[in-house]
């Protein structure tokens, strides 16, 4: 029997008894589209793959805002952000998963409660934009970063933390010294997902198409902060401003702090998404967390 | 499904010519597979671009994939009613009017299109909403009631009647997630047409008696007036803050049970 290696997630399966890979639902016969800067696009999952993770299965259903249907086996459990369900059988047991700081939490706008869920049954969860449904599988020992709210749903195996992603800048917003606003461009936190001493699946949800490269050690790239979909936890990150050169139809000298990237360094995965949400610059930036500048 | 000579199709079951790809009631694909999951929810048939389809003496033609647009060519004597900030474009010819509708001040306290516009033929008109989806076609056979969410009406033809129902119950206007309001199409004395347009993809399941399912309320998009909806509150106890709930919605059948997996209306509401 010939086995076959996935390229999107590394591991193996049968190709005569599947259309796409069982452990992250990338298709077996499509040919790799990567972009003559590097970047690999992610294989849109086809409608109605089957995923497996444990004794419980996860089909994926729909093209433009698609569906993760889970299948949940009598003990096995996922928890999710409690707004992500779409629909449910009506005996699957739901509760919420006791999580630590509730209160930083709620301060940084992320979701206060999460909540689990125990088969047997069904359970379905979507998000309300169109993109793809990116399901990573977590090898024991590994662990992946992920910006807040891409996060639809992860299985037991998975255990969940968040760190401060310190990256953020100061504006002032009026005359006065303390009129001032901060800004996190990625979020004030960022969820941790690591799988311990067995496999486990996590499934995000990219707006518009998601892309992933492999940074080599020491290589940078620079992205638009809201675009990151996820990282490897060796992947580092900070702010990068690129100030235009002076203009002679602008008069009064260099742009302020106009462009606002975030700039990672590997070694290690990081993935974008085409569709980000726009960045607020309310102001003259008069403070800000550890950053590079490029004057041009 | 091929009977005798004729092809069914498995959307709407209607009796198509060998050697159709596409349905000549609904549009939908003869040549590809039924997509069902294994919950036993079906997707709605996706329809090719440019893909045509008639009822009475008009023809309508679904154009573009991401956020499709219904193109109908009117018969002389038909006419189409839908909510006036949906069309697209037609051509200047073709008349509009306003549908006389009862109960005017409840429809606007409510939230829910005030005018409901009509159509008349001979020409051609457009519809389209505002975000990426499907269009949902539903023919609907004589006797056929079916209730859709406020705003995802597309249009209907003029051999649909159409009323509006109050959702029934404090707790299901107040968390079932579409007011207090849902539309009605009944098909009296002819076959319909009724379009509407899904927000993301669109799921088809049929509840047994007694069957039930339970939603994110922003998921309904429509059901056969038979199949009964009630709000219910998952409380989630969260220890030293005391806890939440979730409101969903739990329908209950016989009858057909459509839902959209993108669950936020966005600008139409």
């Amino acid at each position: 029997m010939s086995t076959y290696t996935c390229r999107w997630c590394g591991l193996s399966c049968d190709p005569d008894n599947q259309a796409s890979c069982p452990h992250c639902g990338a298709p077996v016969d499509v040919r790799e589209e990567v972009s003559d800067s590097g970047w690999e696009e992610l294989p849109p999952i086809k409608d109605m793959a089957r995923l497996q993770c444990g004794q419980s299965s996860c089909q994926v259903e729909g093209a433009y805002v698609p569906v993760a249907d889970f299948n949940l086996a009598q003990g096995d459990g996922v928890y999710f952000a409690h707004h992500q369900v779409l629909w449910m059988d009506p005996g699957v047991q739901i509760s919420v998963m006791p999580m630590k700081g509730a209160w930083r939490r709620m301060f940084a706008g992320l979701p206060l409660i999460m909540v689990q869920a125990h088969g047997p049954g069904h359970i379905a969860f979507s998000r309300d934009a169109p993109g793809e449904m990116v399901a990573v599988p977590l090898q024991p020992g590994t662990a992946l970063d992920v910006r807040e709210h891409i996060f639809v749903v992860a299985n037991h195996a998975v255990e969940y933390d968040w760190f401060q992603t310190n990256v953020w800048y100061t504006c002032r917003t009026g005359n006065d010294n303390n009129d001032t606003e901060t800004t996190f461009p990625i979020g004030q936190f960022m969820d941790r997902f690591v799988a311990r001493d067995r496999p486990g699946l996590l499934v995000l949800h990219a707006a518009g198409n998601a892309f992933v490269r492999t940074l080599a050690p020491g290589q940078r790239i620079l992205i638009k902060p809201t675009a990151l979909l996820y990282k490897d936890p060796s992947v580092q990150m900070r702010l990068h401003f690129e100030q235009p050169a002076f203009s002679s139809w602008r008069p009064f000298g260099r742009w302020g702090n106009s462009y606002i990237c975030l700039e990672l360094a590997g070694p290690g995965r990081v993935a974008v998404h085409s569709a980000y949400d726009p960045l607020e610059l309310p102001g003259n930036i008069v403070q800000n967390s550890p950053a590079t500048v490029s004057r041009w | 499904m091929e009977t005798g000579q004729r092809i069914e199709c498995q959307w709407c079951r209607t009796q198509n010519q060998v050697g159709a790809r596409t349905c000549v009631t609904c549009g939908a694909p003869l040549d590809v597979r039924n997509l069902v999951s294994d919950s036993g929810w079906r997707e709605a048939p996706r329809l090719r671009d440019m893909t045509e389809f008639r009822f009475a003496q008009s023809v309508c033609q679904v154009e573009g994939e991401i956020v499709p647009v219904a193109e109908v060519s009117l018969g002389a004597q038909d006419w189409v009613y839908f909510e006036h900030h949906v069309m697209l474009w037609k051509d200047p010819q073709v008349p509009l009017s306003v549908m006389p509708l009862q109960g005017g001040a409840r429809r606007m306290l409510a939230g829910m299109p005030f005018i409901v516009s009509v159509a008349q033929g001979q020409g051609r008109i457009a519809f389209s909403r505002d975000a990426t989806g499907e269009v949902v076609v539903l023919p609907l056979q004589p006797g056929w009631e079916l209730d859709v969410r406020e705003h995802a009406f597309l249009l209907a033809s003029h051999s649909v009647a159409y009323s509006f129902v109050r959702v029934k119950g404090l707790r299901n206007i107040l968390f079932g997630g579409q007011g207090m309001y849902m539309d009605r199409f009944v098909a009296n004395q002819e076959q319909g047409l009724l379009l509407l347009h899904g927000y993301g993809n669109v799921f088809e399941r049929y509840l047994q008696p007694g069957e039930s399912v339970v939603l994110e309320p922003g998921a309904f998009l429509y059901k056969d007036s038979s199949v009964q909806m009630d709000v219910q509150t998952q409380q989630l106890r969260t220890g030293l803050l005391g806890g939440t709930g979730i409101n969903l919605v739990r329908m209950t059948g016989p009858g057909r049970l459509g839902i959209q997996s993108m669950y936020v209306h966005h600008k139409s509401e």
